[in-house]
């Protein structure tokens, strides 16, 4: 009796939330680019902000045209391009293509145009591929049992570790954990089974206290064995975020930072409201010029907005009949989400300072057309979803 | 089978959902407890401004002599002092601030600009002016270094042709040097781009132009002023300049008392010896900075400085200067009587103080310059120089021996040589017959005193033939005897620096015959002084010291303030001899002065004051390259008056003057004893008569007069520091 309702509209809530966020976008940049440093003098970061958001817009459309199934057919070569991409980073090849900035390898320079991360568009590639992955695998076995699953695990493990070695490398911490909040969240809605999930996160945990031990037994030893393994500037990282106080270096920003989000109290000093110097305002550290500037109303706004996001983004995952659909949206979902609440969260002393966009926020063109396409892929899913009247 | 794979997802999916509802409710927690709990702080926070404080240099203390007439004084000169803001500078805009500073003032005259200014200075312009091109040139590799090495490379790059296009004259050679200066301040640290020869014009024109010149002030700075010039400048010590600042070899020790980089602290003498004392407390200025490290508002005083405390003198200025006028006169009169003999005899040491207290009246060292033919006051050497001393020491070899009980009170001994087999007879100067131990000192008997030193070696004797039983051990008892009189260890002299002496190594019984008659070891003129004040003093070694008193800073010219801290005399030890040997030492000693055939009487017999001493003379060696050049001789003169009551000992050292036969012998030892003498017992008759004669001939009468210009000017300006 079940008759099939080919529904082909369109999201219009989610489409309004990103424009919603992307007006936000352009007037928090819009109010943060007199206070810049004059290194940015003449740049003019509302239009491009703009510019990207048209190009991310139009990106959606060409989507749209496409069935979100064919990515299938095309994952291999996209995982193929982006892990070469990473590979050129890495090995600095061609070096005049390369851009190095804060120590960190992470930029290829396209002449005439600026700058792109290569790292951004790989959390997209991956999402696809390990939803292909999955879905693959649970057409193969229909039947869960310890091994298949630890086989999956394996499979999506295999597929996941080399962009995030190469990113944490580069280094960038931040870029790696969203790669791993991507590939946990999507681990959870693969079917492996919750005995395996549970195992995995006791090993985690126990791994963390281990180093949590180890840390209150022995500092030097843990720092020697963080440098060793490439991850010395995380140690300080947490310092600063512990310590601000004492540890000038790193907790320097989160003293700025938390003085600025502090001092816009309830409703906010008002547009230009900006008394406190802050260091990639327009970047990272968006979100303590909001603050700032609305208070508490403006930035449980911003808050909510994303809230909204991301609850648009699990009825649709809910919605969506296909599973590869489904894990699509699960992984965008990882993704949002820990950067939402990474971004915020350092600023305001829950999370360790770390380098990481705020999406549709924070200038930039590589992350904003990042979740633009993210985006498109979810609106497509969305569209492309055939409801059962009687599910 | 579809639907059955598919029904964990939903629920897993609200799973995720729960995660991120509870994520987002923790961000809004907690950006309300940043908002709205700790948000007024925050702002309190941001309203709050940065105080930073600058220390400014006082003056330092001053010194005066014993019957405060001041010797070192400040001498107040216009300066221009730079203080970079907190953080510094940058480059480009040290070369602004330079070029609208050379508008007002002139480093020096274009000659000796070119020769100030290096062609490292030179590039560094260049590089200011061009940065952009000198950029270009680094090569891809380059750009991998730090950025100190990159900037190297740079300047490297420049060319000569590149220094050729810019036209160096005087005025842009000025700017380059005004900057150079400026380069060398540390933020929030006043330093003194120029001090010398700033002139009236120059300084006013900075003063009314200050507005336009940020962290330059047109201000007063302090110079050393030896009222006296060289008199006693050695033991005044000198001070660092303040481009010299802090000796960076014990940088963490000045920078931890408080001390900014630049300041100039004592690097010698007594201004080092009491650095802390001299130095004062600085005036500390805050200022009030906003956020971004603008000032607001005016400077305030928050602690008032207070120039260094005063130091006031053992030493009688008026005696020092007629001393050293005495030895300059009497080694002149020496080298010019017998020029050839003479030529290795370069300097006459003395030194005077008071016995009972240790009270250092005079120290003063003449140094003859052979090629500027010219007579130096380098005083310096009495503390420093070690020399043979000769018979003077004979008084504490006789006590040793009497103390030791290898001789008794009286006993006699034949002066006649001592053959030892294969070695040279060791004899008096001439025989003296049959001596007891007074009489042994008064004639300056050597067997006398070579018998005891056997004995004390345990070293049996007998004409011809070898030692036997010699313990070398024992010269070390003998030397310990010595030491009780402050020969062979340190004076205690309040000053950074003391020469000990030498002791020879070699412990033969040879030597230790020697060393009974002051051929061994050296000791220098201080240390002898100590050792006949000790005699003096009945066996009480005091310390010799230079500072009586500190005083409060006031702010009249020549005016003493409170007594901040008194010195007291401070005895050493008591030699551990019984009195009534000492007081035979004593008497040896008088002898020596006032008795017929006593080796001193020639010269002291008629002396009203009667004083008791030593003479003595040893021989000396001069080596060039290792090889013996010439014999000379070290005369030496011990002693102090009157000798029932001693107020005055001293000792005289004139090493090296040349042997020549008794006839037309200069004895330059005994003429600068006893006019030493004479002149402190004359000074002493007059101030009984006149009072203290406060109006003493100055050094440099132009740099008096200079002073006296200025007078008015730094009262004003100590008034506002004390």
């Amino acid at each position: 009796m079940s008759s099939k309702n080919q529904n082909t509209n369109i999201d219009y809530s989610l489409i309004l939330i990103i424009i919603l966020l992307g007006i936000a976008s352009c007037f928090a940049i819009y109010t943060v680019q007199p206070f810049l440093p004059s290194i940015y003098d003449g740049q003019n970061f509302v239009l491009k902000q703009l510019i990207w958001y048209i190009i991310g817009s139009m990106l959606i459309a060409v989507l749209l045209l496409f069935d979100y199934d064919r990515f299938r057919q095309v994952v291999w070569f996209l995982y193929g391009i982006g892990i070469i991409a990473l590979l050129m980073l890495f090995f600095n090849v061609p070096a005049f293509l390369i851009n190095e900035a804060n120590g960190a390898r992470s930029w290829f320079i396209v002449p005439g145009f600026g700058t792109i991360q290569p790292a951004e568009f790989m959390k997209i590639i991956l999402i696809i591929t390990l939803a292909h992955i999955m879905v693959s695998h649970n057409e193969k076995f229909k039947v869960h049992t310890n091994k298949t699953d630890i086989w999956l695990l394996l499979k999506i493990v295999m597929v996941a570790l080399p962009p995030m070695g190469l990113i944490a490398v580069q280094p960038d911490l931040g870029g790696f954990l969203v790669l791993s909040a991507i590939v946990m969240s999507m681990i959870l809605v693969s079917g492996i089974r919750w005995r395996i999930l549970f195992s995995i996160v006791g090993i985690l945990g126990v791994v963390t206290t281990i180093f949590v031990i180890m840390f209150l037994i022995d500092p030097t030893l843990t720092k020697n064995f963080l440098d060793k393994v490439g991850f010395g500037h995380v140690e300080s990282r947490f310092y600063g975020w512990l310590y601000p106080e004492t540890y000038g270096d790193s907790g320097y920003q989160l003293i700025r930072a938390m003085l600025a989000i502090g001092s816009g109290q309830l409703t906010g000093k008002g547009l230009g409201g900006l008394e406190v110097y802050i260091p990639e305002r327009h970047t990272d550290m968006i979100f303590s010029a909001i603050a700032e500037q609305f208070g508490f109303v403006g930035a449980s706004f911003i808050i909510t907005l994303f809230f909204l996001l991301i609850y648009r983004l699990i009825h649709i995952g809910l919605q969506s009949n296909d599973l590869f659909g489904s894990y699509l949206v699960t992984g965008m979902i990882g993704m949002f989400t820990f950067q939402i609440f990474q971004n915020i969260g350092m600023s305001i002393q829950l999370l360790p300072i770390t380098g990481l966009p705020l999406p549709f926020i924070s200038y930039g063109g590589s992350s904003t057309l990042t979740y633009l396409i993210a985006i498109g892929i979810v609106l497509n899913i969305h569209y492309r979803t055939k409801e059962y009247m009687f599910d | 089978m579809e639907k059955k794979k598919k029904s964990s997802l939903p629920f897993r999916l609200n799973i995720l959902f729960i995660v991120v509802f509870g994520l987002f409710c923790l961000l809004i927690l907690q950006l309300g407890v940043v908002q709205i709990l700790n948000g007024e702080e925050a702002q309190e926070e941001i309203n709050k401004t940065v105080n930073t404080t600058t220390k400014l240099s006082v003056p330092r203390g001053k010194m005066f002599d014993r019957y405060g007439r001041i010797i070192l004084d400040n001498e107040p000169v216009s300066a221009i002092t730079y203080t970079p803001p907190k953080g510094g500078d940058t480059a480009k805009e040290r070369l602004d601030l330079a070029e609208k500073l050379a508008e007002y003032i002139t480093m020096d005259k274009t000659e000796v600009l070119k020769e100030v200014v290096t062609s490292r200075d030179r590039k560094e312009y260049w590089y200011l002016l061009n940065a952009d091109e000198a950029a270009s040139r680094l090569t891809a590799k380059d750009k991998e270094k730090s950025n100190a090495e990159q900037y190297q490379i740079m300047l490297d790059k420049i060319t000569q042709q590149d220094l050729d296009t810019i036209n160096w004259t005087g005025s842009r050679l000025n700017i380059i040097a005004i900057k150079k200066e400026l380069d060398k301040a540390y933020e929030l640290s006043p330093y003194v781009v120029k001090k010398e020869n700033v002139t009236d014009e120059e300084f006013a024109k900075v003063a009314a132009h200050l507005y336009e010149l940020p962290g330059i002030d047109a201000t007063k700075d302090w110079d050393r002023l030896n009222v006296y010039g060289n008199t006693f400048g050695s033991f005044i010590g000198g001070i660092t300049s303040s481009e010299e600042g802090i000796p960076s070899e014990n940088r963490d020790f000045y920078l931890t008392r408080g001390y900014s980089r630049n300041d100039r602290v004592g690097e010698s003498g007594l201004e080092q010896q009491y650095e802390s004392i001299l130095r004062g407390t600085k005036e500390e200025i805050q200022y009030t900075t906003d956020k971004s490290g603008n000032i607001v508002g005016t400077a305030e005083t928050v602690k008032d400085g207070k120039r260094g405390s005063d130091l006031v003198l053992t030493v009688d200025i008026e005696f020092q200067q007629a001393v050293d006028q005495i030895v300059k006169e009497e080694l002149e009169t020496a080298i010019k009587k017998n020029p050839e003999t003479n030529k290795y005899l370069t300097d006459a040491l003395v030194a005077v103080m008071n016995p009972k207290t240790g009270e250092v009246l005079a120290l003063s060292g003449i140094r003859y310059d052979r090629d500027e033919d010219q007579y130096n006051d380098e005083s310096f050497r009495v503390i420093f120089d070690a020399n043979r001393p000769g018979s003077a020491v004979k008084g504490a070899s006789v006590l040793s021996g009497l103390q030791s009980g290898v001789i008794k009170p009286g006993e006699t001994i034949e002066d006649k040589c001592i053959r030892i087999a294969a070695t040279q007879p060791k004899c008096s100067w001439k025989n003296l017959g049959v001596l007891n131990d007074i009489d042994a000192l008064k004639r300056s008997s050597n067997v006398y005193m070579f018998q005891i030193a056997m004995r004390i070696g345990e070293a049996i004797y007998r004409p011809e033939k070898s030692l036997v039983g010699y313990d070398p051990s024992n010269f070390q008892k003998m030397r310990n005897y010595f030491s009780q009189f402050g020969l062979g260890v340190e004076t205690g002299i309040d000053l950074p620096y003391e020469e000990n002496g030498f002791k020879g190594s070699n412990l033969n019984a040879g030597f230790l015959m020697d060393f009974a008659i002051g051929q061994y070891d050296t000791y220098t003129t201080l240390q002898l002084a100590q050792y006949v004040s000790t005699i003096a003093n009945d066996g009480y070694r005091v310390k010799p010291y230079l500072v009586k008193q500190i005083r409060q800073p006031v702010a009249a010219k020549n005016d003493l303030g409170q007594v901040q801290k008194a010195y007291n005399p401070e005895v050493l030890n008591k030699i551990v001899m019984n009195d009534s040997y000492l007081s035979r030492v004593q008497e040896g000693f008088r002898r020596v002065m006032q008795e017929p055939q006593g080796t001193g009487q020639a010269y002291f017999g008629d002396a009203p004051y009667k004083p008791a001493g030593k003479t003595g003379t040893a021989q000396n060696e001069i080596y060039e390259d290792g090889k013996l050049i010439a014999e000379t001789e070290n005369l030496t003169l011990v002693g102090y008056a009157p000798y029932d009551n001693p107020e005055v000992a001293f000792a005289v050292m004139v090493p090296n003057t040349g042997i020549v036969s008794s006839g037309t012998k200069y004895p330059i030892n005994h003429m600068i004893g006893r006019r030493v003498l004479d002149k402190y017992f004359e000074l002493k008759k007059q101030r009984g008569l006149n009072g203290i004669n406060t109006n003493l001939e100055k050094d440099n009468k132009e740099e008096i007069l200079r002073k006296e210009d200025v007078i008015v000017e730094e009262n004003m300006n100590e008034q506002e520091i004390d």
